[in-house]
């Protein structure tokens, strides 16, 4: 039982791995979110700078390949005088994927606020700011939830591609172990393992808070 | 009192109202009828500038905006404050239990606090019959119960004016009934009511003042029983006539 004794011997530095994996998805959502709120509030703007500006931030972000931009911001950046660390660049990177996904969901969220609620709002008398506060940003957020989720998901497996600026998360630890000591197959299965053991649960978790959120709907 | 002059308002360079005057006297229940398309929904959306007239003028108690001159935010929410609005379809906001519905706006409009919203929320939720909904969500309540609930929210503002846009169409003859019921009531209390509606009967034996539209203007006007029982204009009578066929 070869396989098991090198799982033991490999599971630390992996797991290891996986801590910074887990790092870097959290850290690109807690940046992400935030800013994807802004660009889906900058799209919906009548202010035609604020909405093109917001609309090329997101094209952008979503029709360029992660890779790109992560490799843009590690190897891309110095040359035009600033240079970041490799966990730096791939937060920055990831972080803009996930504003300019999370804006089209949030965006789709917010429009997806029934009219007639808004305007039950606003025949109260309440203000704009209120009605968004109260109304439309809880609701566009629950509708946006569960899509929302499924690119938490996939932002967790996308950090994978961290590997080629050298940040030290889970893939690259299993290349590294992998490349020393030529057990690429027990490796990559125990680093498919450990993706899928945080992957298929967070997809379950998902499920579960749709159903929960629709309770009321 | 509630006046309305000259209104009118188009969509897409369809006209929908062409310069209705409307007077509301105070403690006053009004009825709109008159045939789809007619403008009732708009000219009563106007009143509280869920839609924006072109141009005209609507007076709600001291306050009056001119459409065609700029108004500030300040003078769009209060008038507001002035009506209370139900509508066909309830809008309720579904992820709020029903008292935190009736509780919010309280708190947020007229800045009550929450001790006392919530005691005027029971008040209202028990007159509607409806004391045992608090912790219920909208969606678990009947159409009629979400109906009462909405004008418990309403009236919880305390409005000058009740402004009611087809309140009972969504709902089964049976329940409209019960909301019906709490509308009668409420006309009894003297709140002065403005009602878009198909129910001839509420219109004939509770409404004051009947009000007949056809392409977006007033057609006639006056005591609900005379024109129920002998309308003047062509129209009134080809409406009325297919309304009773029914």
């Amino acid at each position: 039982m070869t396989f098991f004794a090198d799982a033991q011997e490999f599971l630390p530095a992996l797991l290891g791995g996986l801590r910074v994996s887990l790092l870097l998805t959290l850290l690109s959502l807690l940046f992400g979110l935030p800013l994807a709120t802004v660009l889906a509030f900058g799209i919906r703007s009548h202010n035609p700078v604020l909405h093109w500006l917001s609309v090329a931030f997101v094209e952008v972000g979503r029709g360029a390949p992660a890779l790109v931009v992560l490799q843009f911001m590690y190897f891309g950046l110095p040359t035009a005088g600033l240079t970041l660390s490799a966990m730096a660049s791939a937060t920055l990177a990831l972080t803009w994927t996930t504003g300019a996904y999370c804006a089209e969901y949030l965006r789709g969220g917010l429009s997806g606020v029934p009219q007639g609620e808004i305007e039950g709002a606003e025949a109260l008398g309440m203000t704009w700011g209120d009605t968004l506060r109260y109304i439309v940003i809880p609701q566009g957020w629950r509708i946006a939830l569960p899509s929302l989720m499924g690119f938490a998901v996939i932002l967790f497996q996308t950090t994978s591609l961290a590997y080629t600026v050298t940040v030290p998360e889970l893939m690259s630890q299993a290349y590294s172990i992998g490349s020393s000591t030529f057990k690429y197959l027990t490796v990559f299965v125990l680093a498919g393992i450990l993706y899928a053991m945080i992957s298929i649960p967070a997809t379950w978790l998902s499920v579960l808070v749709e159903k929960r959120l629709n309770k009321h709907l | 009192m509630v006046r309305v002059r000259d209104l009118s308002k188009a969509f897409g360079g369809n006209p929908v109202l062409e310069g209705v005057d409307l007077t509301v006297l105070e403690g006053t229940v009004t009825a709109l009828i008159g045939p789809s398309g007619a403008g009732k929904s708009t000219l009563l959306r106007c009143m509280n500038l869920l839609e924006r007239p072109d141009a005209g003028e609507i007076e709600i108690g001291s306050h009056r905006i001119d459409a065609r001159s700029r108004f500030s935010k300040r003078q769009l929410y209060a008038l507001r404050r002035e009506t209370g609005m139900v509508f066909q379809h309830f809008n309720l906001f579904p992820h709020m239990s029903v008292m935190r519905n009736v509780v919010l706006p309280q708190q947020r409009i007229l800045g009550r606090s929450k001790a006392e919203a919530e005691h005027r929320a029971q008040e209202l939720l028990a007159r509607m019959g409806l004391a045992d909904k608090g912790g219920q969500y909208p969606n678990k309540c009947s159409g009629g119960q979400q109906q009462r609930i909405a004008i418990a929210r309403a009236l919880a503002l305390e409005p000058r004016v009740m402004l009611f846009d087809e309140p009972t169409s969504a709902l089964d003859p049976e329940v409209g009934a019960e909301v019906l019921e709490v509308m009668k009531e409420l006309a009894a209390e003297g709140m002065t009511m403005i009602v878009v509606t198909h129910e001839m009967g509420f219109a004939r034996n509770v409404c004051e003042d009947l009000v007949v539209m056809a392409d977006g203007g007033i057609i006639e006007q006056g005591d609900p029983q005379r024109i129920m029982g002998d309308p003047s204009h062509p129209r009134t009578r080809s409406f009325l006539h297919a309304v009773l066929q029914r």
